[in-house]
């Protein structure tokens, strides 16, 4: 069969990220191929290259043969390539035959034909088996009807070439299955489809062959037949084990964390946490895998009073302390470093100090009735600063001049910097930030950790979870799941888990 | 690094407020220099001489002490809206409401200015400035209760109140506290001992100016000194980041909506109390507007505020005298406002003065 696209040796990357690092695959016309990967694998990065988003630094696109240079989304459109993105792009006060004609309608002569308009989507909506209608408004569509509207959108502008990011995040069971039944009918009729996903179970169902992706790099390419998902969880998350492990498991078995049975809605009121229940003793470390999205951030949340849960208790020390306010959590003993830092760990506009203070500045000795103690927070803050090696000209600086490192030492600093906290929620501590700083902020946990305070480690990166882990959990749709105490086959372990697999692979079906 | 002496760290503090300062200078400067340009283009194309209109606008405003003191009493009103404006942007809460808070304060003030009788001025005025205070403050209570109970916008409840405070005024002055006696639609004239003290003969100016004034620098104080206003701040700046460290992010908006509508409810009672004497239908021409733009002129300073309504109070005062001067409609000053309002978004001047003089704090810290 003849090459659909090809990409040779590409090489992209970002300020401090390797995105994509010597990529090279190749997939036939009429193919359905799956590319998976963990998160920040590079899948993306690569899709928007392929779309014409995104300049490769080097490296070759190969369209239908030929060796094409896509500057944009219109090349890429005129090459026959079409993106049926993870978040709509539809107009929702349009109708969907309106937004899949967009741009490009049917004109006689110079006014838009609007009654061809929904004529030449009812054709091409028969014509692929992809069920529209044309004259519903694009905001009272269903999720499964907008989605076919969008691949109608770029059918109808000729591509022949389908890339679809994570198209199943959104869609229910039923509107899955009804997806890859028309996923399948387009490529018998000759279409071709790049699948990205990190859904084992739908891989295997829907892909011809399965390209692995990891750290920027393709894993390999196998045959979906031929494969089952232990052996693809083994190749997304690697199997080399992690070496020097010096830490002794403190002992000292009180849990200072316990979660019984709590559900948690997300911003959309669906349910995020199903019923979970753990526990974090003291003097532990316990990372929290699985894939970004799966509920882990809504769980965090939670735990901090950001988010109301609808059943079941949080107790830290015995005390209960769920949908409390904030600050009583954090008085309870509980530190907090989220994952975004810009979002909700500093207030960028805000000066180095007032962003230190954060955390303590309304007690004694920081403040005294209305007004603060200049020399008690001056004096912390430069302590503060000094101790976690902020880089910074001064404490009257704004916080959004430091770089992103800095800030995220500032953060550790304001959390752990009193040395209170019985438990710490260190949420993707050392995204994006330097060795030295990475390091730094390990060294930290594992000094609490040994301190006796229960150390809770959300990390999209695998690697550092199991580096410091003593327990790894998994959260997969909603659910926690227990990889068990570290050995050396946790990594194993926690890939299945948290690639949806049931668990059960053993070394013999691994190859 | 920071490696400093508690000593070196108060002289750091000090150079960077003296480095804010000559910025911000440097950079209204630049901002009113170029929106005088900028009507001075619009005078000379309409043929008219653009020196002799900003002549007039300057003899009008400051040309001679009485007139220089009506102006710092025009600003009065301006500058507790424009507090009030400020604090709320601060807080990220958009209070369009000044001027519905306004109508309240300045009624409530008014109200208790002619019906009660026989107390000392001491008690009196206070009292009728405590009225405003509350009536503005409380004007934004259904605000906050729609957006904490149903999560209303406040951009569309404060915005709505304007109206409602301004039409039940009317109905109020036409009808249970109509003045018979009275010109135009207003209630009864206050009593002597409601009414604030004058500073100067021959000017309207009245210790109303002080009390905004002296507010100025409470709300900076309170902002930037005081626990509460730095809570206000955080939640304005990032209020997610806010929430996860546990700042109050609702009292503080609570607090933010009830403060600012309590200092233009103050507003409101001044400009009764001191400068019309009787609550009249038509006594605002869009103070509480006005405090917005001087908000965004100030880029939500409190001190910042100060100068900016007496540009604003200057521009006013002077066009009338420049209309009849030499002829130029007193539009024009609008145009110099907007032109303000423009060149006050643009950052670039501020960066580059920055720039320039952090070096040169620098060099002279070196030597």
């Amino acid at each position: 069969m003849a090459e659909a696209i090809a990409v040779q040796e590409i090489i992209k990357t970002f300020p401090g990220v390797l995105a994509n690092d010597r990529v090279s695959f190749s997939v036939e016309q009429g193919e359905i191929r799956a590319i998976v990967g963990e998160n920040g694998a590079g899948k993306t990065t690569l899709m928007k290259i392929l779309y014409g988003l995104h300049k490769p630094d080097s490296g070759k696109i190969r369209v239908k043969g030929d060796e094409v240079v896509l500057s944009n989304a219109r090349d890429a459109i005129a090459l026959g390539i079409g993106m049926v993105h993870q978040h709509f792009m539809l107009v929702p006060s349009f109708t969907l035959a309106q937004n899949i004609v967009l741009g490009v309608e049917p004109k006689n002569k110079v006014l838009i034909d609007e009654e061809r308009v929904e004529t030449v989507v009812q054709e091409i909506s028969e014509k692929y088996g992809l069920a529209v209608d044309g004259s519903k408004l694009a905001m009272d569509a269903s999720v499964g009807e907008q989605q076919r509207a969008e691949i109608l959108k770029a059918l109808y502008r000729g591509a022949d070439i389908l890339i679809l990011d994570e198209p199943t995040a959104v869609l229910t069971d039923m509107e899955t299955e009804e997806l890859f039944v028309m996923l399948r009918r387009l490529a018998e009729s000759g279409k071709t489809i790049l699948f990205i996903s990190h859904k084992l179970r739908e891989v295997l169902a829907i892909s011809d062959n399965t390209t692995v992706m990891r750290h920027g790099k393709v894993v390999g390419t196998v045959k979906t037949s031929e494969t089952d998902d232990c052996e693809l969880a083994e190749m997304m998350v690697g199997r080399e084990t992690i070496g020097g492990r010096i830490r002794q498991i403190a002992e000292c078995g009180q849990p200072v964390l316990q979660v019984e049975n709590i559900s948690v809605l997300d911003s959309r009121d669906l349910l995020a946490v199903q019923n979970v229940s753990m526990e974090l003793h003291c003097g532990e470390i316990l990372g929290i895998g699985g894939v970004d999205g799966n509920g882990q951030e809504e769980f965090v949340e939670a735990i901090m009073g950001l988010r109301p849960i609808l059943n079941g208790r949080i107790l830290v020390e015995g005390v209960e302390i769920q949908n409390q306010s904030t600050r009583k959590i954090r008085e309870a003993g509980v530190a907090y470093i989220p994952s975004d830092r810009y979002r909700s760990g500093v207030a960028t506009e805000a000066l180095v100090w007032e962003n230190l203070v954060a955390g303590e500045y309304y007690r004694e000795p920081y403040s005294k009735g209305f007004s603060f103690v200049w020399k008690e927070i001056n004096a912390s803050s430069d302590e503060l600063v000094k101790r976690f090696q902020v880089s910074t000209p001064g404490l009257d600086v704004e916080t959004g001049n430091l770089s992103g490192g800095n800030i995220q030492r500032l953060i550790a600093g304001r959390e752990l910097g009193s040395n209170k906290a019985k438990v710490v929620i260190a949420s993707q501590p050392t995204r994006g930030i330097d060795i030295a700083g990475t390091e730094a902020i390990r060294q930290m946990l594992l000094e609490y950790a040994e301190r006796g305070a229960g150390v809770m480690l959300l990390s999209a990166d695998l690697d550092e979870v199991l580096a410091l882990s003593d327990r790894v959990v998994v959260f997969y749709e909603g659910r926690l799941s227990d990889a068990g105490y570290w050995d050396d086959d946790i990594r194993r372990r926690v890939g299945q888990l948290m690639t949806g697999g049931e668990g059960g692979c053993n070394d013999e079906s691994v190859s | 690094m920071m490696n400093l002496s508690r000593k070196s760290a108060l002289n750091e503090r000090w150079k960077h407020m003296l480095l804010e300062v000559l910025t911000q200078t440097a950079n209204y400067a630049v901002i009113l220099l170029l929106s005088l340009l900028v009507g001075a283009l619009v005078i000379f194309a309409s043929g008219k001489d653009p020196i002799a209109s900003y002549q007039a606008i300057w003899q009008g405003a400051f040309g001679n002490p009485i007139k220089f003191a009506d102006t710092l009493d025009r600003s009065t009103v301006l500058m507790l809206s424009g507090l009030a404006a400020a604090l709320a942007f601060r807080t990220n809460v958009i209070n369009l409401g000044l001027e519905g808070q306004l109508y309240a304060g300045a009624f409530a003030s008014a109200l208790v200015g002619f019906s009660v009788q026989g107390l000392p001025k001491h008690i009196h005025i206070p009292l009728c400035l405590l009225a405003g205070i509350v009536a503005g403050g409380l004007w934004g209570l259904p605000v906050i209760i729609l957006k904490l109970r149903w999560g209303i916008t406040e951009l569309v409840t404060t915005l709505m109140l304007n109206y409602i405070a301004i039409r039940f005024s009317q109905y109020l002055i036409a009808f249970p506290f109509k003045d018979p006696l009275a010109p135009m639609p207003g209630t009864p004239v206050l009593e002597a001992t409601a009414r604030l003290p004058k500073l100067m003969k021959g000017s309207v100016l009245n210790i109303g100016f002080i009390i905004a004034l002296v507010m100025a620098f409470v709300i900076y104080w309170f902002l930037f000194r005081s626990k509460i206003g730095y809570e206000m701040r955080m939640v304005g700046y990032n209020k997610d980041f806010s929430a996860a460290v546990g700042i109050p992010v609702n009292r503080s908006a609570v607090l933010a909506m009830l403060v600012s509508g309590a200092l233009v409810g103050l507003g409101g009672a001044v400009v009764i109390m001191g400068f019309f004497g009787r609550f009249l239908g038509s006594f605002s021409s869009g103070y509480g507007w006005d405090g917005m733009m001087i908000a965004l002129l100030a880029q939500n300073h409190p001190l910042g505020v100060i100068p900016a309504s007496l540009f604003y109070a200057a521009l006013a005062n002077g066009a009338l005298a420049m209309q009849s001067a030499t002829g130029v409609p007193q539009t024009v000053v609008v145009m110099v406002k907007g032109a303000t309002m423009l060149f006050v978004t643009v950052k670039v001047f501020a960066t580059f003065f920055k720039r320039r003089f952090g070096k040169w704090l620098a060099s002279t810290s070196d030597a």
